[in-house]
């Protein structure tokens, strides 16, 4: 499964592109023909007079980790939601792999079929979990996989078995989410995420409704995840070290749009813009 | 009292036009909820309201105005079927009971935790989909029940077919007393049949509810809870 | 058979009665259902033992068996008793008793919340139970039940159509009366469901702002 070929390569890549675009003063290097991932252009998003993002630009390449780290109310989350197609901007333009999730070519809206075969491209894993409690654990794993994918029953299941060992929770494929700890349902869900093959993952504070010690079960199931696989990671967490560690980049957000990005070295030990400095400090003092 | 019971057999065929009247609207209104009270959540605008208006306008005029316009007035507009007695209560009743599920169904559909929703569409489930396999399972959870309540309500409802000349067992009951002139003993035994009616629909209901996925979810997940606590209380022992 | 617009302006004067007797009986239903729904739930709660069983059979007496089959009870069996009682009081009295049991759940439901908020309050004011009941839980339980006591006081209105069936001139008793006179069915039906349907408005009117200052 998630083989590592050519991992060391990819990295060593990525993180020059990534020292060049920083560069470039995180300006899109359009004129590098570079593929995003998935990249948002001029991205605004209002909530009545509330505005949460303001003409934000973020590109995330293939394979790249990058995290959102910020003050709660600066839009982060809504990043993962609009990329998720969960919400719609107010203006602006999110693509996934250069398609457009808002517009066909003749920037008109997308029909449902379109819009599912491109947002396929993303999974999701949630705060509160949402795993669906009416299943069990392999039901929820095979879920989308028979129905949307298509695969027949035994299909699914194998790679089912193979994402559940992954995740080291062979033995609970019969059991009921309630009856597992927060952990173990918050693993469930990247289990259910990667079945789907998703080539960006979006995790959004996953480990915020669980006690420290349930996080770190979690946070090591992710690092593996970053580690083995080549799935473009956008993350949105209040765990800075586990942020430091397993990011190519760091994004850091503040009232709806990104004041600084780079290397998680150069965030963490030289920060440049004043308000990372504080924030960095408030939440790094605890 | 004796002479009333001479009816017996009067008195079972009309009970069972009553059973049957019953199992028919209650049936026959499930889909009619589900498709309204799925609509009343829409996010069109339009189709909420039309769906708000629709749901209304069957409750307004209560069923039985509706079931004496749509026995006597509607053969009268040209192009419309004349209904057999039958027939059109059934149709009546269902209709009312669908508007009346609706409200239900919605309220069981808000109450599903909007994570849920956001889990189908990140999975890639169409609404459809997510509606039928996520959505609704966990919804009858509480959908169940409430319709467990309208359906007692609704073999209540039956008494009034009568009057457009459906041979219930109210039409039978006041048959036998125009027979016997025993009153008292023929609305005694009637209040007892329908209320014999209602408790049979509300364990049937409740029977119903067993097996729905997300109580047996919550029950497995409960009878292991137990178990562990259980053993946990014997070891500290 | 067309409509008839003559016939319509003929009969309007006559509907208009069933109107009336509509109003005034789901009025008066409504005071009994509202007053002894209240009083039950208090009974209930002062007496935990037979107030709640009373209580208990009450209400499962009228869940389980039709308004229609109580009605006829009434009306035939109480001139066995020598008690000649005309269909008008026997109707509001009938509806008004069935629905007090629906209000009486209501009104319990609110006092249950409330009694938790405020148990400790009270004590500590040292207030009589008479004080306490009359100028604190009483206007709460009202307040709070409001909403939901409407919706049924709507239903004991759509509900009054059926005490034609004992002769009450209700709206749906005269458009009846006039189809059997005439033998012209559409018009009376049909204007008798759409005035039905008017009168609805002002509930749903009232209880959409309900549910606005709600949320």
């Amino acid at each position: 499964m998630l083989s590592a070929t050519n991992f060391s390569q990819q990295l060593q890549f990525e993180s020059n592109a990534v020292d060049d675009s920083m560069d470039e003063g995180g300006a899109a290097p359009h004129a590098k023909k570079m593929m995003w991932s998935i990249e948002f252009e001029k991205v605004s998003k209002s909530f009545g007079s509330h505005q949460v993002l303001v003409d934000l630009d973020l590109q995330v390449r293939p394979g790249e980790k990058v995290t959102l780290i910020g003050p709660s109310g600066s839009g982060k989350t809504t990043v993962l939601r609009l990329a998720m197609t969960l919400a719609k901007p107010t203006r602006g333009d999110i693509r996934i792999f250069g398609e457009s999730i808002l517009f066909d070519a003749d920037k008109k809206g997308l029909s449902a079929a379109q819009e599912s075969r491109i947002r396929r491209r993303c999974g999701m894993v949630f705060q509160q979990y949402n795993l669906f409690p009416h299943l069990t654990v392999l039901q929820n794993l095979i879920l989308a996989p028979t129905t949307v994918l298509r695969q027949s029953k035994a299909q699914a299941v194998e790679s089912a078995m193979v994402y559940l060992r992954m995740v080291g929770l062979q033995d609970k494929a019969r059991s009921y989410p309630a009856q597992l700890s927060g952990g173990q349902q918050q693993r469930i869900a990247i289990a259910r995420a990667l079945v789907m093959k998703p080539e960006i993952l979006l995790l959004d504070e996953i480990t915020s409704a669980l006690d420290p010690e349930l996080a770190g079960e979690v946070l090591d199931v992710v690092r593996r995840v970053a580690h083995e696989s080549r799935v473009s990671l956008l993350i949105v967490t209040h765990e800075m070290r586990f942020a430091r560690e397993v990011s190519d980049r760091i994004a850091v957000f503040d009232r709806g749009s990104i004041i600084e990005q780079g290397v998680p070295e150069k965030i963490f030990t030289q920060p440049e813009n004043e308000r990372t400095r504080t924030f960095l400090q408030s939440v790094l003092d605890h | 009292m004796r002479a009333v019971l001479e009816y017996w057999s009067v008195l079972a065929h009309g009970l069972w036009v009553t059973v049957w009247v019953s199992f028919c609207i209650i049936v026959g209104s499930i889909p009619g909820a589900v498709i309204l009270g799925a609509l009343r959540l829409s996010e069109n605008r339009a189709v909420r309201l039309t769906s708000t208006i629709i749901i209304e306008s069957i409750r307004a005029p209560s069923a039985l105005v509706l079931l004496y316009w749509v026995a006597y007035a509607l053969p009268l507009v040209p192009g419309m079927p004349r209904l057999s007695p039958i027939t059109a209560a059934i149709v009546v009743l269902a209709l009312d009971g669908a508007a009346y599920g609706a409200e239900i169904v919605r309220a069981g559909i808000e109450a599903v935790h909007r994570g849920q929703f956001d889990a189908c569409h990140a999975l890639g489930l169409s609404k459809i989909q997510g509606f039928s396999r996520v959505i609704l399972p966990q919804a009858l959870s509480q959908i169940v029940p409430g319709f467990g309540g309208l359906a007692r309500s609704m073999i209540k409802w039956t008494a009034i077919v009568s009057f457009i000349g459906v041979q219930d067992v109210m039409y039978v009951a006041n048959y036998i007393r125009g027979q016997t002139f025993d009153t008292v003993a023929v609305f005694c035994v009637l209040a007892a049949l329908y209320w014999l009616l209602t408790i049979l629909c509300g364990v049937m209901f409740r029977g119903l509810e067993q097996l729905l996925p997300l109580n047996r979810a919550l029950r497995s997940s409960r009878v292991e809870l137990n178990l562990t606590s259980n053993l946990v209380s014997e070891s500290v022992q | 058979m067309t409509w008839d617009w003559a016939f319509v302006i003929k009969i309007l004067p006559a509907l208009g009665i069933g109107v009336w007797y509509t109003v005034v009986v789901t009025a008066a239903a409504s005071v009994i259902a509202l007053g002894l729904g209240l009083a039950l739930a208090i009974m209930e709660s002062v007496s935990k033992t037979y107030g709640r069983a009373f209580v208990l059979f009450w209400l499962e007496l009228f869940r389980g068996v039709p308004s229609l089959v109580l009605l006829y009870f009434c009306f035939y069996v109480l001139p066995q008793l020598g008690v000649t009682v005309p269909a008008i009081p026997i109707g509001i009295v009938v509806l008004g008793v069935v629905y007090a049991a629906y209000c009486s759940e209501v009104y319990r439901g609110s006092l249950i919340t409330i009694q938790g908020e405020l148990r400790d309050a009270c004590v500590a004011l040292h207030l009589r139970s008479y004080t306490k009941w009359r100028r604190i839980l009483v206007p709460l339980m009202a307040q709070r039940a409001a909403p939901a006591l409407l919706n049924y006081v709507l239903s004991l209105f759509r509900e009054t159509a059926v005490l034609f069936a004992i002769g009450v001139p209700v709206l749906m008793g005269e458009a009846n009366d006039i189809g059997y006179e005439h033998f012209r069915y559409l018009e009376p039906y049909t204007l008798a469901g759409a005035i039905y349907l008017a009168m609805n408005l002002p509930f749903l009117y009232v209880l959409s702002r309900f549910k606005d200052k709600h949320a």
